[in-house]
């Protein structure tokens, strides 16, 4: 705190001596918050200034929650673009009608995936880049322990994938909320539930964005659960992995935006512009960034083996629900955590237990019948599908200090008692045959 | 070759660890000496994600732990200049704006511990920009103006002689006694290894010593790190470059780095922004960063030219071994001959290189030894290909073309040798 008011102090000591001397700088900042990382942002900066020599480009690193506080300051905080991979911030910025319309090329950027809306419809903020959401794998793991790739999310729960999986922890890992919702919507609320409570029984849960692909480089899983850039970034510096894309696969986007209060807005359109631009766009495919640009044309020099996803039919694509996605990530942290990472060796357990049961009454209608309903009891959740798609229920979490407590133990305790129910199904089962 | 079939056989005897690792991809200066324990394990996977994070005005929901970037700074992270672990990249050809480097400042006379005297205005260190309401202070840029160098037999290399300027400067001028001296970021592979390097086995090369001021003890202490052996341990100039490039401070370095006309910036932080625990895992981090494995042993050129670059006295400065004595991280290590060819002295290097600048007991025309383990890779992994302290040297030939002073009989023998000869000494550079 003292540190923040002697530099509060000192800026507003320099702000006049700057203002003093600005006529005497012929150059132009424009301030730009991001959560790229800094092999993007400066392999960006760099290009563009090259091309702009008049303009300077100041990065501001603000991840989603502290974005939102700085361009909720009077006069924006100063900043000019908006440039991240936080696409419920866009929209609600400009919701709250903190962005200016920026003119593109729509013929050059579609704006579209598919079905998929990626950019705002009215120009206020447009797609950067898309991210695609799946598996990381390393073939070689997979072979020598006899398993094949698996081909959808529902694969994943097979027990030969047990202990050779690991995923990433919602709540300590920034694009994994997203990830799940993918499965969610994919297989369905409770089937998703259920799905990723089995997946997770025997994984290891990890709490970092690069630790899922970092395991499997190591060879200490054969498959991750990931954002796809970090595995092509690892294969592409000569890891021996492969990024497998689930069916019906889901690309979401990154987004660009100029402030309403911007007071550069020539240099923000020409920054905005570059980046959007067929070199600008290139940039995110070198082998430390390997995102996929939004502009179609960018692909022509992408490397073999790159995904292209708007190459791909329209009938392999998700139907992703972004609207209903931007306001579940919050939910979707908290029931994680609840159902997933508390009591994980229990659960795991419980999975181990259930696996071993299916094994022995295979081919045994009676005694798989309880099996059902122990799965389901295994991976309840207490939360409706209708709920979890209803935008008032949704924005209750939006504020994590503002969640209810008693709520929570109420889910913790029906988490629990559904846990239990599942053990005691499963233990009361006639000995096999 | 003899000697490294020596080292391998010991090694395995011995079962100690190797010290270097053996990929030559581009993920080759990221990788840790082999059997680090659990402990040291994780400390270097943390510290890893520090020296890769960029750090945040604060507050901060998302990053409270990396809050308190500035007042002034170079650029938001560890990684954003040692791109890859390695150098940084020479400015910009079409507008001259050093990105990777640091242009260092300094006035006649020395400060209380012998060091440099920062500038009233600019402090130590030109920070290119300020957090929002602050104005950066100026860019530092650089104009080349290339020339030819005939060597003996006919055959010409271009260099190009770098001229630093500074526009935007929002302080005022720097006024014509100032001292500057522009810095390319090194690569931070091996320093662990040269830290534990006994100081009697450096006392004995052919180079002066710096001796610098060790913040932590108080003490004159023998300088190893920094392109003038200006910082006496990896503690201490890991520390100085949180604080000098990315305005972090710490418990070594409590005030911010502003000028002393700033005093109310100086006044700095009520606590250090980069904890004890940031730090030392982000020191166990370096320590543990392995030096790549040398390649093409068996090329018959890259024999010629190991002998070579004793015969013209390369290696009386680049020393081809030195002694682990000390390495706490991986103690089968200790006694280990290693391979950095570097001294860790200093030396004349001529008028052509000299920064003009004192840095302790380094003079105008000293720069100390850079190691060159990992020469032949530079540049294959994204990190910059440019060589020497500014990164005029575009080539390892350039490199040792510039060399003057205490050099200038080994350059002079590198400009006199058939090219075959000077072929097989850049093909042992690049085995390295």
């Amino acid at each position: 705190m003292i540190r923040a008011v002697a530099v509060a102090a000192f800026a507003s000591f320099f702000n006049l001596l700057c203002a003093a001397q600005s006529g005497a700088s012929a150059n132009e900042t424009i301030t730009v918050v991001t959560s790229f990382p800094e092999e993007l942002t400066t392999r960006c900066e760099r290009e563009f200034e090259r091309g702009h020599p008049q303009i300077h480009v100041q990065f501001v690193w603000k991840q989603s929650r502290d974005a939102l506080v700085e361009l909720a300051k009077p006069g924006q905080g100063g900043a000019d673009v908006y440039w991240a991979p936080a696409p419920a911030n866009f929209a609600l910025l400009r919701d709250r009608g903190a962005f200016r319309k920026i003119s593109v090329d729509r013929a050059a950027l579609p704006g579209r995936l598919g079905a998929q809306q990626l950019s705002d419809p009215a120009g206020l903020y447009e797609a950067y880049d898309v991210a695609g959401y799946g598996v990381v794998s390393n073939p070689s793991a997979l072979a020598a322990a006899g398993l094949s790739a698996p081909r959808r999310w529902r694969d994943l729960a097979s027990p030969e994938y047990a202990r050779q999986l690991a995923m990433p922890i919602a709540s300590k890992v920034g694009f994994s909320p997203a990830l799940y919702d993918i499965v969610l919507q994919s297989e369905g609320w409770d089937a998703g539930w259920r799905l990723l409570s089995e997946i997770a029984g025997e994984a290891t849960l990890l709490d970092s964005g690069f630790a899922p692909t970092a395991s499997v480089r190591e060879g200490k899983a054969a498959l991750a659960l990931t954002i796809d850039f970090f595995a092509e970034i690892a294969r592409a510096n000569g890891a021996a992995v492969e990024m497998i894309y689930p069916e019906r696969r889901a690309f979401l986007p990154a987004h660009v935006a100029m402030t309403a209060g911007s007071e550069h807005v020539a240099a923000a359109q020409a920054f905005i512009d570059f980046l959007l631009s067929t070199d600008g766009q290139r940039l995110m495919m070198e082998r430390d960034s390997r995102r996929h640009p939004a502009r179609p044309d960018a692909y022509q020099s992408a490397s073999k083996g790159f995904a292209n996803p708007f190459a791909l039919p329209a009938s392999t694509l998700l139907d992703y629900d972004s609207e209903i996605g931007r306001r579940r990530p919050p939910l979707i942290t908290l029931l994680f955590d609840l159902a997933i990472v508390e009591g994980h060796a229990e659960s795991a357990e419980l999975w181990r237990t259930i696996h071993d049961a299916e094994k022995k009454f295979a081919g045994n209608a009676k005694g798989m019948a309880p099996l059902g309903e122990a799965k389901r009891l295994a991976g309840f959740i207490p939360v409706s599908e209708s709920d979890a798609g209803t935008r008032t229920f949704l924005d209750r979490f939006a504020r994590r200090d503002a969640i209810d407590a008693q709520q929570i133990a109420r889910w913790r305790e029906e988490i629990g008692a559904a846990r239990r129910q599942a053990r005691d199904l499963v233990k009361g089962l006639e000995p096999a045959p | 070759m003899k000697r490294f079939g020596v080292l391998l056989c010991a090694v395995l005897l011995s079962g100690a660890a190797r010290y270097e690792t053996s990929g030559s991809d581009t993920e080759a200066f990221t990788r840790p000496i082999d059997g680090l324990d659990g402990e040291h394990a994780a400390s270097f996977r943390k510290g890893s994600g520090i020296f890769r994070q960029a750090w945040v005005i604060g507050p901060s929901q998302d990053h409270p732990d990396f809050v308190g970037l500035g007042p002034f700074y170079n650029r938001l992270s560890c990684i954003a200049c040692h791109v890859k672990n390695g150098r940084g990249a020479a400015p910009d050809s079409e507008n001259g704006v050093a990105r990777t480097m640091a242009a260092r400042l300094s006035v006649e006379g020395k400060d209380a511990h012998g060091g440099p005297r920062v500038h009233p205005d600019y402090g130590a260190q030109l920070n290119p920009e300020g957090v929002p309401g602050v104005a950066g202070e100026g860019q530092a840029v650089v104009d080349y103006a290339e020339f030819d160098v005939a060597l003996s037999d006919g055959a010409i290399v271009r260099l190009r002689r770098p001229t630093l300027a500074f526009r935007n400067l929002a302080y005022g001028p720097l006024g014509p006694e100032t001292k500057t001296s522009l810095r390319n970021a090194p690569p931070v592979f091996g320093l662990g290894l040269l830290e534990s390097v006994a100081e009697a086995e450096i006392l004995a090369g052919a180079g002066r010593p710096n001796f610098v001021f060790s913040v932590e003890t108080g003490q004159r202490t023998l300088g190893r790190f920094g392109l003038k052996a200006n910082q006496p341990n990896l503690k201490q100039q890991i520390a100085n470059a949180f604080v000098e490039d990315i305005g972090i401070t710490s418990s070594l370095f409590p005030a911010e780095s502003c000028a002393p006309s700033h005093s109310e910036c100086r006044r700095g932080a009520s606590t250090p922004e980069l904890t004890d625990a940031q730090l030392d895992a982000v020191v166990s981090y370096i320590r543990a960063l392995a030096p790549p494995a040398r390649r093409n042993l068996d090329d018959p050129r890259v024999k010629d030219g190991e002998i070579l670059f004793r015969e013209i006295g390369c290696s009386d400065c680049h020393r081809d071994a030195l002694h682990v004595a000390d390495f706490p991280l991986q103690p089968a290590l200790n006694g280990v001959e290693i391979h950095p060819y570097t001294d860790l002295l200093l030396h004349d290097m001529g008028d052509g290189l000299a920064d003009g600048r004192e840095d302790f007991e380094a003079g105008p025309r000293d720069w100390r030894t850079p190691p060159l383990w990992g020469l032949g890779l530079a540049g294959k992994g994204g990190d910059g290909a440019d060589f020497l302290h500014d990164g005029r040297a575009r080539t390892p030939a350039e490199a040792i073309l510039w060399h003057g002073g205490e050099a200038k009989p080994s350059a002079d023998a590198f400009r006199n040798l058939p090219e075959p000869q000077r072929d097989a000494l850049l093909a042992f550079l690049n085995s390295l």
